[in-house]
């Protein structure tokens, strides 16, 4: 791979700004609507998640992303990946994005565990022809056996956990989010995930992730972005911005 | 990952070859309305014309993906392409989990339209007796009517709730937004287009008995569930995008719905009407459900083409519902995810 490869920008965060009205209580009826209108009674609150959040990820990287509670880590993941347009700045993206999802939200409790497969592949984007060639894979990561055929109502929260895991880590993205780490099921299957995790974290796709475990953090990233009161307190080197963080 | 993508190629065969098809079922079922008509001498012109845009249509999609230009259509059908496999899903999903747990499974689509039918033909043929207000046939009429309406009413409840119903999903993974109402509306449309076989078949048998045949106006019965389907996505992208602000048009829908089908001739003539309310007559002509009751029954019962200018009300009803729709949930879509 050349240089200029390797450089490549894969995501360029450029000034996003988010800002949420807040409404004392949440309208949601339109009679609730009439009247609070007719009272003069409806105020807005600001409240602004991101202001100016600025930086850039190069292929190949893992840029941790840490902050306390609130501090806009989880708005920006969807802003990055397209579920939030935000209310200012623009984000440019040069990759397909495969978010983890929180396990199982794709999920449907009548489906078989085969078909809860191919559903929640598709929602993740995934290929027919990618899904077919994995699907053996899955199965076996997942150890579900003969379970696979069966409704996954039926199914322990362990089992679904390790079917959920085991169809989100098969991807081969380009550009991978992942909010928090998932290590889930027993003792001997959260060894396996979190080494499955590891595998495709160093597999050369860029990654971004947001934890509250330093210790992971520090291990992983390349670079890491500090947010703070959805502004971008530090960028920079894993070690440094880390340290400063635990201060 | 690779994107999946369509053959262009086979596109814009299949766009050109549907064009000659549906060209040529309407130039052969309606000949009699077309020659009768002012338009007849142009006709082969406006035919022929028709043909040579879609076929310069085609070319410039090709065109334009050669030259790797930007445009609308091909970016629609890479779109579609991208997306096809989780349409796909979603449609199987939605069609699998609704009779999972039934016995019967898939055969109630049709045992269900069967049983009401036959409800609704006991309550309205002996109960009340609406016949003779210049209705033939009034059975097959009733139930046309029933089947269309049936069809309408359980596609938009069900694709009411398409995006509130997948919210966990909208908040966690970007995909188009509009698949969602898409998808329950295709979904939902497979069990009116199964519900076409019991009426055909009730049909069949209530004709062995009193003379009324098939004829090949049948043919006509795609084009008219194609205008149905569209007109139903319309409403359903403006319900699902409503539905996410004001959860009270879900309740608002389920009586506007009774409403409306009183307000629609499905259990009496529109003669009834011009006999005794003329201006109830005139103002029926707004309501798109009546054209479409109409086409059908003109289809199966009077065994013509409806006339030419049903085809354009038609037309005009599905492709006005789908474009108000698509504007309505376009200009809201970016605020769904703040509200569910």
């Amino acid at each position: 791979m050349s240089n200029m490869e390797d450089n490549k920008i894969m995501l360029d965060i450029q000034d996003v700004s988010m800002r949420f009205m807040m409404t004392n209580d949440k309208v949601t009826s339109i009679k609730e609507m009439m009247t609070q209108m007719v009272k003069g009674k409806i105020h807005f609150k600001e409240f602004w998640a991101l202001r100016n959040v600025s930086f850039q990820v190069k292929k190949g990287e893992v840029v941790g992303i840490i902050g306390r509670n609130g501090a806009g880590k989880s708005t920006i993941l969807k802003i990055i990946s397209g579920i939030m347009k935000p209310t200012g700045g623009n984000v440019v993206r040069n990759g397909n994005i495969v978010p983890m999802l929180e396990l199982g939200s794709g999920f449907d409790m009548d489906l078989t565990g085969k078909e809860n497969i191919f559903l929640n592949g598709a929602i993740l984007g995934y290929s027919k022809s990618f899904l077919m060639e994995k699907y053996e894979e899955i199965l076996a990561f997942s150890e579900l056996g003969e379970f696979i055929h069966m409704p996954i109502r039926n199914y322990s929260s362990g089992m679904l956990m390790r079917l959920a895991f085991s169809i989100a880590t098969v991807v081969n993205p380009e550009i991978l989010i992942v909010d928090e780490i998932l290590a889930v099921g027993d003792e001997n299957f959260q060894r396996k995930s979190r080494a499955r995790m590891m595998e495709l974290m160093s597999g050369g796709t860029t990654v971004l992730f947001v934890s509250h475990d330093l210790g992971q953090i520090r291990q992983m990233c390349n670079r890491v972005v500090w947010l703070d009161n959805g502004t971008t307190r530090m960028v920079g080197d894993t070690k440094d911005v880390c340290d400063a963080y635990k201060l | 990952m690779k994107q999946n993508k369509f053959d262009l190629k086979k596109v814009c065969t299949y766009m050109i070859a549907l064009y000659v098809i549906a060209v040529l079922i309407f130039s052969f079922v309606a000949w009699d309305k077309i020659s009768a008509s002012r338009i007849a001498n142009i006709y082969p012109i406006l035919a022929i014309v028709g043909l040579a845009a879609v076929v310069g249509y085609c070319w410039r999609l090709q065109f334009c993906e050669k030259k790797g230009k930007e445009s609308k259509g091909l970016y629609f059908i890479n779109t579609i392409a991208k997306y096809w496999f989780l349409m796909e899903q979603l449609i199987q999903r939605d069609f699998k989990i609704k009779y999972k747990r039934s016995v019967l499974g898939v055969f109630w689509s049709f045992l269900n339209p069967l049983l009401m039918m036959l409800v609704q033909y006991v309550v309205f043929t002996n109960l009340f007796d609406l016949r003779g207000m210049g209705v033939i046939h009034y059975p097959i009429y009733l139930l046309a009517g029933i089947v269309t309406w049936n069809g309408f009413s359980d596609c938009t409840t069900q694709a009411m709730r398409a995006i509130t119903g997948n919210a966990s999903l909208i908040t966690k993974v970007y995909v188009p937004k509009y698949i969602y109402p898409v998808t329950k509306v295709l979904s939902a449309s497979i069990n009116i287009i199964l519900s076409m076989v019991p009426l055909l078949l009730v049909t069949f048998i209530y004709g062995l008995f009193n003379q009324l045949y098939f004829t090949p106006a049948l043919l006509l019965l795609p084009i008219f569930l194609i205008l149905l389907i569209m007109f139903i996505i319309g409403v359903s992208f403006l319900l699902s995008s409503l539905m996410v602000f004001f959860h009270d048009v879900e309740f608002l829908w389920g009586v506007i719905l009774t409403m409306w089908m009183y307000a629609t001739p499905i259990i009496y003539g529109i003669e009834l009407l011009k006999q005794k309310q003329a201006w109830l007559a005139t103002v029926m002509q707004f309501n798109p459900m009546y054209h479409y009751v109409e086409f059908i029954r003109s289809i199966i019962i009077y065994g013509t083409s409806p006339a030419l200018m049903e085809y354009v009300i038609c037309g005009a009803f599905s492709f006005g519902s789908l474009l108000i729709g698509i504007i309505v949930f376009k200009k809201t879509q970016d605020k769904f995810i703040l509200y569910i």
